[in-house]
């Protein structure tokens, strides 16, 4: 017996019974196995592949029939395309795509099972165990106490963002864009209910989750109550007894985030980064690109988007002002999500990593492209207790400020553009100006706003994969055909999951084509419009 | 001995013209006195009156040099200075043939398209910054990161001594647009000229 854990999710139909041949015939199964039978290996989503590895799995197989044995049809095809992506993930966080692998077996197919179960074993002792912390097994010892709420918590959060100066007015439900959407959710309600000590109730957990944090509401109210803050607690206090938030996809990428927690695991976060980009291991200036090139790689067989040309394009436009920053190659996510969908516990963890790698390099300054984790370095880091000793900009303030010198101009684009504002940095940081400044400078066939634009933008439809529902997409609907309203050609984003979470929208089987529209990162078209005078 | 060849180097001969008005003679003098108090060299400045100084051409001369300057006028310069169209007529003839030529480029159309020059939108930016008149001054910032003529700390030393009270914060900012742009310039020129014009390679 060895400490190894090996997960055979094996498909009722072909594998297992293969499977159970052996256990019948009393062959020598490798004891690392454990085997989970599974109706079948389609239904075994990149969220639960992930899952497995975040549980301190050492490796994975997915085993099913063989191709055209497939009961359902499409079952082999999808796990394949699912094994893959996952495969390329686990590489991304240099897990080694060796730890999972695909197989398909004939129900007879007993001894290749066997030999193949063996192979996979020696494969995995010889790559040693996974570098990561099973972060959730505390977890769930814990979940069998089945603690309440705590409601001298709850009392806590109420005073600290003092909920009683909401007068009930309904400015925020008005504003909401889930409530304009018609979806019976209003903030004002959810508030009052929690202080009349109905945090139970269903809809109120229900509506906890479904939320946007967008901040519209709270930028609307009289009384300055902050809602998307009071909610970001409420979700904390939730978490802490163990009733599961909505997560979409699955939970996959509070999954990846919380194996990001794990100090031992390096990362090979840049090594997709194209040659002709420049960075310099010693400078002050680091680059903090953030997670788009996971999500790339997800969403790659469903929606193609591109949100890492964000990336790579504003390193090119750092280079053309001749500055070289550093990169930590084993970059960490911010914890953005997390923090926002409740789990603070892992949130810090990531912070004081993130932080302490930063440190440790004697950085003077972080430029970040990515408006959430500039919100989540800039603030939350050091609200939480992770005090930092380096300076965040965002590349749109150095960007404004290098052009401003002069001596730079931009060639023309025949295209007309509108922009998609960021909740975090439009409405949280109060900077919707910032991107607007560098959209004057160029030189578009037109730019025309959409009709609720700036701090008044309407948000993507989601937030820290959490809560989205047919809402959400009816909102992308009407985002989208204010979009078409104003005849661009364009739609400019300034964060990768407003590109995700709209394309989502288009990719609608009815609505799809009128909805479709090119989106682009404003680094991006910067970056190809840009040149010295 | 020294040889005409590094005297020449050394001797920096600079016309700068413009209209009555914008702080031409102003400018010469701060340059001059950045060259001979900020960084302990020669220099001299004459500033043309006259009729000039009513709206006309006006014009400053100013040498900068290391050794004793024996005689103050300029006839040819290495540097030149235009603010306005009139001063560009008037003294683009004399200009050294490898000398270089500032203009403001809203202001100022050079002729000949043969004549390399190096042009800012000095009074567009003043407007910007709310002060017209700090033209001058940008300009300044400009000649400093351009040419190199006078040291940034001297040049910078000399702007917040010739303003006037209470301009100080202001006028050292237009000085630093002015570097900053040239610096900009100097940078494109060189990216350009390694056939790196855009972000995109």
């Amino acid at each position: 017996m060895n400490n190894f854990n090996i997960i055979l999710f094996a498909c009722n139909w072909g594998p297992h019974t293969a499977f159970q041949t052996l256990q019948d015939n009393g062959a020598e199964i490798p004891p690392e196995v454990k085997m989970v039978r599974i109706p079948c290996t389609g239904r075994i989503s990149k969220a639960l592949l992930f899952k497995a590895f975040e549980m301190g799995a050492d490796g994975v197989v997915l085993a099913g029939c063989r191709p055209g044995a497939c009961r359902y049809g499409s079952g082999t095809d999808i796990a394949e395309k699912n094994t893959e992506d996952t495969r390329e993930i686990l590489e991304l966080l240099d897990l080694k795509k060796e730890r999972l692998r695909f197989a398909t077996f004939f129900p007879d197919d007993s001894d290749a099972l066997l030999k193949f179960l063996n192979d996979f074993c020696n494969e995995i002792r010889l790559l040693g165990p996974s570098p990561v912390v099973a972060t959730r097994k505390s977890d769930l010892k814990n979940s069998n106490k089945k603690q309440g709420l705590n409601k001298k918590e709850v009392a806590e959060v109420i005073s600290i963002h003092d909920i009683y100066a909401c007068q009930d007015c309904g400015k925020c439900t008005s504003a909401c864009p889930l409530a304009l959407m018609g979806k019976p959710f209003s903030p004002r309600m959810i508030a009052s209910s929690i202080i009349a000590g109905d945090i139970d109730s269903p809809s109120v957990k229900e509506n906890i989750w479904a939320c946007l944090t967008c901040g519209l509401c709270y930028d609307r109210c009289p009384s300055a109550v902050n809602f998307p803050e009071f909610i970001r607690d409420i979700r904390r206090l939730l978490r802490k007894s163990h009733l599961e938030g909505h997560e979409t996809h699955g939970g996959f990428f509070q999954s990846l985030m919380r194996t990001l927690t794990s100090p031992k695991l390096k990362t090979k976060h840049w090594e997709w980064l194209p040659a002709d980009i420049r960075w310099d291991p010693q400078s002050k200036v680091l680059f903090f690109g953030g997670c788009a090139p996971y999500f790339d790689i997800f969403f790659r067989n469903h929606l193609g988007v591109q949100t890492s040309n964000a990336l790579s394009d504003s390193l090119r436009l750092l280079n053309f002002f001749d500055i070289k920053p550093a990169i930590l190659q084993d970059e960490r996510c911010c914890g953005h999500d997390l923090l926002w969908s409740g789990d603070q516990e892992n949130f810090l963890k990531l912070a004081k990593l993130n932080v302490s790698a930063i440190h440790r390099r004697g950085i003077e300054e972080v430029i970040t492209t990515c408006p959430e984790c500039y919100r989540t370095l800039k603030h939350d880091y050091a609200r939480y207790g992770v005090e930092i000793n380096f300076k965040v900009t965002h590349i749109y303030e150095l960007l404004e400020r290098e052009i401003d010198k002069g001596a730079v101009g931009f060639k023309k684009i025949d295209k007309k553009l509108t922009f998609q504002d960021s909740c975090r940095l439009s409405r949280l940081e109060q900077q919707a100006d910032w991107p607007r400044n560098l959209i004057s400078r160029l030189k578009p066939d037109q730019f025309r706003e959409m009709q609720d634009s700036g701090s008044a933008a309407i948000c993507c439809g989601n937030c820290a994969w959490t809560g989205c529902d047919s809402f959400s997409k009816a909102l992308q609907v009407k985002r989208l055909r204010q979009a078409h309203d104003t005849e661009s050609d364009i739609l400019v984003t300034s964060c990768p999951k407003c590109q995700i979470h709209l394309r989502c929208a288009m990719e609608d089987p009815f609505l799809g084509e009128e909805l479709n529209i090119t989106m682009m990162d404003l680094t991006s078209i910067i970056a190809k419009t840009i040149c010295w005078e | 001995m020294i040889n005409a060849q590094d005297e020449h180097r050394r001797t920096k001969e600079i016309i700068l013209t413009g209209f009555g008005g914008q702080g031409i003679i102003l400018a010469g003098r701060i340059l001059g006195e950045a060259a001979a108090l900020g960084d302990h060299r020669e220099s001299t400045f004459i500033q043309s009156y006259g009729p000039e100084s009513r709206g006309g051409a006006c014009s400053a001369q100013v040498i900068v040099s290391d050794d004793i300057i024996h005689y103050p006028y300029v006839k040819h310069p290495d540097i030149l200075i235009c603010m306005s169209q009139v001063g560009y007529e008037k003294f683009i003839g004399t200009m050294k043939p490898n000398g270089i030529l500032l203009i403001d480029q809203d202001l100022v159309h050079p002729r000949s398209k043969k004549q390399d020059f190096f042009s800012i939108p000095a009074t567009r930016m003043a407007e910007e910054l709310g002060h017209k008149m700090m033209a001058n001054i940008i300009m300044l910032g400009f000649l400093t990161a351009v040419t190199k003529v006078v040291s940034l700390s001297a040049a910078q030393k000399a702007v917040s001594k010739s303003v006037p009270e209470g301009t100080k914060e202001i006028n050292i900012h237009a000085f630093n647009r002015g570097c900053d742009y040239g610096q900009a310039k100097l940078k494109g020129r060189a990216k350009k000229a390694i056939g790196q014009t855009g972000a995109i390679l």
